[in-house]
């Protein structure tokens, strides 16, 4: 019972890390929390739907290509409602994200209708009992998935040049320029891997929950800003093992405790984080020491 | 006293407005001293289930249960503030929606208030228009005098520059603590006027789009002036409903002037654009956001603008 629980949450865990990451991401290059990045997500879910049902692809076709849509939606979203506005207000750009999330929201409950759409069964559900464990060939599929992706962004974040630019960039803006790196291009290509792993992630939740709505951003909103604090700001690494912390903490407190408790449970880990440890649980610097 | 020259969608269609330029102001008051939060709808349904008990359970007459709904509010804002004190910027913004998270969790699970059914038969007050009226003026005089006056002064100088403002000696503690304890009040007497005017509310009715949404009235109105939250709240209360009156003007228009197929196209479109369900609303207020901070990030009125339009007094201030 308790190991079947440990890998149920393991699962909601890695999804609420994929989430995190990308906004980690962002907050790591550009100081400023990214409020759309939700909605992004939800873009991503129904992107993939979209793929499944009139382009006829399988499920990695519509892995694939929810990434790139939701890499290209990255992109303009930064150059409508980030680079345009001032710094000089912090609020501002905040503000102007939370306007996206008001448009991409509600774009979809126009699209759509503000119910939940069916999405297909794309993978064959077979059940594998390990043991007293029983695991489903879906669960497997997104536990694989989420993993290989986390893998994937850090062997980038740390071998490649691409990674060193986004580390030098999320240190000092100023210096990084100094030393020769494009600021701005690694501010759009990290926009744009953050939102795409976000769609990437949108449709795996997608093919969890086999259904889609454009609410669902909103949750995984703001359960991804709660990892990203618990891993510290800016921490990739941290938001991954946050990620699958919180996930961990939420599905054990629902089983033993009750399932209305479940997101109480985590508003009051981020209550207490944020009160004795805002630097999250790995000592990553707080926002105002990195600025 | 008013319902008799007003139909009821226009008079319900005030009081919200109303009501969310109330809550307007309970953004506005931590604001002042840079506190930014989107825990105000928590306020709120702190205010609102606690007047609704009071009026449902125990009987309490409608004024009494919303200064008693205000009170806690604020109590509650008060705790919310120390933690808050600590702390600023994205991690303020963070906790006070874990805060409004948690006192929904709450009204869901607890089932004297009605749990995840709602909160059902809440008394309804025939007097919300005139209410709402009292209150705004009162919120109007009470930001007027505070802008003007010593503690105004001190809370614009948090705003600027916490770390300054203590050095010269201003008690950054106890004005921040005050600042977001009004915020909490004020948006405790939204709540418990809501309550008594929808006399139905669940878990989900102050929600953090409804935060969101208070936010966006004092961005787009300015929050750096006191007249800012309620011109934010009018003018974005009015849009949806300018545009549905255009649309029943284009009824008007006689069926001859559409008969040439270029015409009708251009008249579906604007009947079309004119329907303004919530969603276009909502993309509406997103738009006008993104474009207010980019073009004007201290909102469409500020006190500079404010002070201009009286030359006399602005030429003794800068004197």
């Amino acid at each position: 019972m308790f190991c079947q629980q440990l890998i149920n949450g393991l699962m909601l865990g890695a999804s609420y890390a994929l989430v995190a990451v990308g906004y980690t991401l962002i907050f790591g290059v550009l100081n400023l929390l990214y409020f759309a990045h939700g909605e992004v997500f939800m873009v991503g879910a129904f992107a993939g739907l979209f793929l499944v049902l009139y382009a006829g692809v399988g499920i990695f076709g519509a892995l694939v290509g929810a990434m790139i849509i939701c890499a290209l939606i990255g992109l303009v979203a930064v150059n409508v409602a980030v680079r345009p506005v001032s710094k000089d207000y912090p609020l501002a750009p905040l503000i102007s994200t939370i306007g996206l999330t008001m448009v991409l929201q509600n774009s979809a409950v126009l699209m759509f209708g503000g119910q939940q759409v069916a999405f297909p069964e794309t993978i064959r559900q077979e059940l594998y009992h390990l043991g007293p464990i029983t695991i489903g060939s879906v669960q497997v599929f997104i536990l694989v998935v989420a993993i290989t992706l986390m893998v994937l962004l850090w062997l980038m974040i740390e071998h490649t040049k691409l990674g060193r630019a986004i580390r030098a960039t999320a240190e000092n803006h100023e210096t990084a320029a100094l030393l020769g790196v494009d600021v701005n291009r690694v501010v759009l290509v990290t926009f744009m891997i953050g939102s795409g792993i976000a769609g990437v992630a949108g449709v795996l939740d997608g093919i969890k929950n086999s259904g889609v709505s454009p609410f669902m951003g909103l949750g995984a909103a703001v359960k991804g800003l709660i990892v990203m604090l618990l891993g510290g700001l800016g921490n990739v690494l941290g938001a991954m093992v946050a990620g699958v912390l919180l996930g961990i903490v939420e599905i054990l407190s629902a089983a033993y405790i009750g399932t209305t408790q479940r997101d109480f449970f985590s508003f009051l880990i981020l209550i207490v984080i944020l009160l004795i440890r805002p630097t999250g649980l790995f000592g990553t610097r707080t926002m105002e020491e990195r600025s | 006293m008013l319902d008799g020259w007003l139909d009821g969608y226009t008079l319900s269609l005030l009081i919200f407005a109303g009501i969310n330029a109330i809550a307007a102001y309970s953004f506005f008051a931590p604001f002042k001293t840079g506190q930014v939060s989107l825990g105000q709808a928590g306020f709120m349904a702190v205010g609102a289930y606690t007047s609704a008990i009071a009026t449902q359970k125990f009987g309490m007459p409608f004024a009494a249960a919303l200064v008693l709904g205000a009170l806690l509010a604020g109590i509650i804002g008060v705790v919310v503030g120390f933690p808050a004190l600590r702390i600023k910027g994205v991690y303020l913004l963070l906790l006070t929606i874990g805060f409004a998270e948690i006192i929904s969790v709450i009204a869901m699970s607890w089932e004297y208030v009605g749990g995840a059914q709602g909160f059902r038969g809440i008394r309804y007050n025939p007097f919300t228009l005139e209410y709402v009226i009292g209150i705004i003026v009162l919120l109007l005089l009470f930001f007027s005098r505070l802008e003007r006056s010593s503690l105004g002064r001190a809370m614009d100088a948090i705003h600027q520059d916490e770390t300054a403002a203590e050095v010269m000696g201003i008690d950054v503690v106890r004005i921040k603590l005050l600042a977001f304890g009004l915020g909490a009040a004020i948006a405790g007497l939204a709540g418990a006027l809501y309550a008594h005017q929808a006399t139905f509310m669940d878990s989900t009715t102050f929600n953090i789009l409804l935060a969101v949404e208070i936010l966006v009235f004092v961005v787009v109105g300015g929050g750096s002036t006191y007249w800012g939250p309620l011109f934010g709240a009018a003018l974005l209360n009015a849009f949806p409903e300018v545009l549905r009156g255009l649309r029943e003007w284009l009824e008007l228009v006689p069926a001859a002037w559409t008969s040439s197929h270029a015409m009708h196209v251009i008249y579906g479109f604007l009947r079309d654009f004119l329907d303004f369900e919530n969603a276009k609303r909502l993309i509406a207020y997103g738009i006008i956001l993104i474009v207010t901070m980019i073009y004007r990030p201290n909102g469409l009125l500020t006190r500079e603008q404010l002070r201009q339009l009286h030359p006399s007094r602005s030429r003794a201030r800068h004197a």
